[in-house]
């Protein structure tokens, strides 16, 4: 724990404060449009993407935005960061998407399994350095902290209280009133388990504690869903949802839900997001300018209507941050860890998940 | 020149079959031939990268060793082949007397009551889940109903257990089951249920002695349909399965999750081989059982 680069929660604080001179003015809009005219015209107005969940990071709004204004046609996608990686894997040379998106652990698998052409969006250098990939390989658009999901009304049905910390979760009063979705199909999901491994004094190359708190946590697991569990937590068929912060606050303003976000009392930990242009993409210049797009405040002020936090920081208006308040726990508990090292134990550490949890009885 | 023009009828078909069955049967027979791996063994491959060369030297059976050995995935593949037969005779048994009605009773209302029995047909397997989860999970419609009017919520969390998988699993086969029954019905001779009970058969002694060894074919047959049917649904297991592992959604992780086609592939064609041989298996016996009454 103690050898780790804080690279990342430094930078995350760090953005807060730092003003960014916006590079998508009048004159460059302008251009931007000039050129998405020329590209429609070789390429036509549909734009292929993976991995757009509609109710995820507000990917539904960003699409709709993006249509409206600019005339080209993104539709949804309701493959996973995993499922988006496996179908880019099994298309290669011919991929159907152009763009994709991911949970950055995925992401940079993705890239470093060569499925992206490297390609650097404009207004590359205002991203910080910790949040692209050296080789444009990708970059991080917003990012989101792993919290709980609750919804009280299904909590005061079975009369138990609103959890505040990761051990309130294995008490056997929660027993079927918790879910996460399978790590092994989800990326969110994956730092689900990630966070729990990170909280609980694993490591990069130590899982048992981690896996020891999950197992713990198994009897009291509704379902592994390998679809997004949006639905069943706002329903409260989930009453407690371990996910993104940003879908709890979605669910609790746009949607009207009896949801409360709350961070645990032992820590948490936050992930990026990242997007990148598909090697062999069918369109590949719509599909460079919608990655310019979503470099610019403008895109990633509709994502965090959806309350994912920007990499860019003039797009967090004051009004979003100010409904990002946990009904328990704080923001200051999000524990660092070194994203490239984190990349490298994925798929043991997933493994491990799928044998000693997912298959215990 | 008519002659001619019959197997012309048939080639839209065959063309159809062949590229659409066929040749993707091959290419998952040939793929399953080679090692796998996917994402957790750091090991993947563009779905048609090998040459035939390749393919000739990198030939293997370690796929279909796994699935034959490992005891995780025998267990999803006897479960699935329980579940799929406990299913396909439940929903016989369930659809067996309504498909009697349809064809021998008049009653208002009748062509409504065939329409909703085809209702689920319409369904993904999917949607079906979720009806499950709507209906019978942690907080489901019946649970909270139980829990209104007794104070505890009986029923809870079922849809996720196995009773919840048979009831989602018969509820889609009820169309298939009720159809296929009826026709067969259609075909019964009735004159031979007259002749029994004219010769003083009891209602009991027509039902086994007359009705069901003739119609025990058309019986077995819609086994066979509903069994072959279930071996392949995934949508409700993929949704409502939680510690219940069956053969689909192995075969839906293994591709989606892991990007392990090589071994996806084995899976596939062991669950076909399975599903094939049930099926043979059971008309033959349904053809046997026939000739045998025949005589």
């Amino acid at each position: 724990m103690r050898t780790l680069l804080p690279v990342l929660a430094l930078a995350l604080l760090g953005l807060v404060q730092t003003a960014e001179a916006t590079h998508f003015d009048a004159k460059a809009q302008a251009e931007f449009r000039a050129a998405l005219e020329e590209a429609k015209k070789a390429e036509g107005n549909r734009l292929i993407g993976y991995d757009h969940q509609p109710n995820y990071a507000n990917w539904g709004g960003v699409q709709k935005f993006f249509t409206d204004k600019y005339g080209v046609i993104w539709p949804p996608d309701m493959k996973s960061s995993v499922t988006a990686m496996a179908a880019l894997i099994a298309e290669q040379p011919k991929p159907q998407a152009s763009v994709v998106y991911y949970n950055a652990a995925i992401g940079v698998q993705a890239a470093e399994r060569g499925l992206h052409e490297p390609y650097k969006p404009k207004g590359w250098e205002l991203i910080p350095p910790e949040h692209k990939d050296p080789d444009g390989r990708w970059f991080n658009i917003h990012y989101g902290t792993i919290a709980f999901v609750v919804n009280t009304k299904a909590l005061e049905q079975t009369k138990v209280p609103v959890p505040k910390c990761w051990s309130d979760l294995v008490k056997p009063e929660y027993r079927n009133l918790v879910a996460y979705d399978d790590p092994t199909v989800q990326g969110t999901a994956f730092d689900a388990i990630f966070t729990a491994l990170w909280i609980h004094g694993g490591s990069y190359d130590n899982f048992a504690p981690g896996l020891e708190y999950l197992k713990k946590l198994h009897p009291n697991i509704i379902s592994y869903n390998k679809e997004t569990s949006y639905n069943p937590s706002l329903r409260g068929e989930i009453p407690i949802w371990i996910h993104a912060d940003g879908s709890g606050y979605k669910m609790k303003y746009h949607d009207g839900g009896p949801i409360e976000v709350v961070i645990p009392c032992e820590g948490t930990t936050a992930f990026p997001l990242n997007v990148a242009l598909v090697r062999n993409a069918p369109t590949p210049r719509l599909a460079k300018l919608a990655l310019d797009w979503l470099n610019t405040e403008e895109a990633q002020r509709i994502f965090a209507e959806a309350f994912f936090r920007p990499i860019h920081p003039g797009a967090l208006t004051p009004e979003i941050e100010a409904k990002m308040k946990p009904l328990y726990g704080s923001y200051d508990k999000i524990k660092s860890y070194d994203l490239a090292k984190k990349v490298k134990m994925v798929d043991a550490f997933k493994k491990a998940w799928v044998e000693q949890v997912r298959r215990s009885r | 020149m008519k002659r001619a023009f019959a197997p012309l009828l048939v080639l839209p078909l065959v063309v159809f079959i062949v590229v659409f069955l066929l040749y993707p049967l091959a290419y998952l027979a040939a793929n399953s031939l080679v090692a796998g791996g996917g994402v957790l063994e750091g090991r993947t491959r563009a779905v048609g990268a090998l040459t035939a060369g390749q393919w000739w030297a990198g030939l293997t059976l370690e796929n279909y060793v796994k699935v034959l050995t490992d005891r995780y995935f025998v267990e999803s593949l006897l479960h699935s082949v329980m579940l799929s037969l406990g299913v396909a005779i439940g929903s016989v048994l369930l659809c067996l007397a309504p498909a009697w009605v349809l064809v021998r009773a008049e009653f208002p209302g009748k062509r409504l009551f065939r329409a909703i029995l085809t209702v689920p047909m319409a369904f993904s397997g999917v949607i079906v889940g979720f009806m499950a989860v709507i209906m019978l999970g942690r907080w489901g419609v019946v649970p909270a109903f139980l829990h209104w009017l007794t104070g505890e919520a009986y029923l809870s969390m079922v849809a996720y257990t196995l009773s919840g998988l048979v009831v989602a699993y018969i509820y889609f086969e009820i169309p298939r089951a009720t159809l296929t029954l009826e026709a067969a019905i259609r075909k019964f001779d009735f004159e031979l249920d007259a002749a029994a009970r004219s010769l003083g058969a009891t209602l009991g002694q027509r039902f086994w002695y007359v009705l069901v060894p003739l119609l025990l074919p058309a019986i077995i047959s819609t086994v066979a349909l509903a069994f072959a049917v279930s071996m392949g649904s995934f949508g409700v297991a993929l949704i409502i399965a939680k510690k219940f592992n069956l053969l689909p959604v192995d075969i839906f992780l293994e591709i989606t999750g892991y990007a392990n086609f090589e071994f996806a592939s084995a899976l596939c064609v062991v669950m076909l081989v399975i599903t094939l041989a049930t099926n043979l298996y059971l008309r033959r016996l349904g053809e046997r059982l026939y000739v045998f009454r025949q005589r």
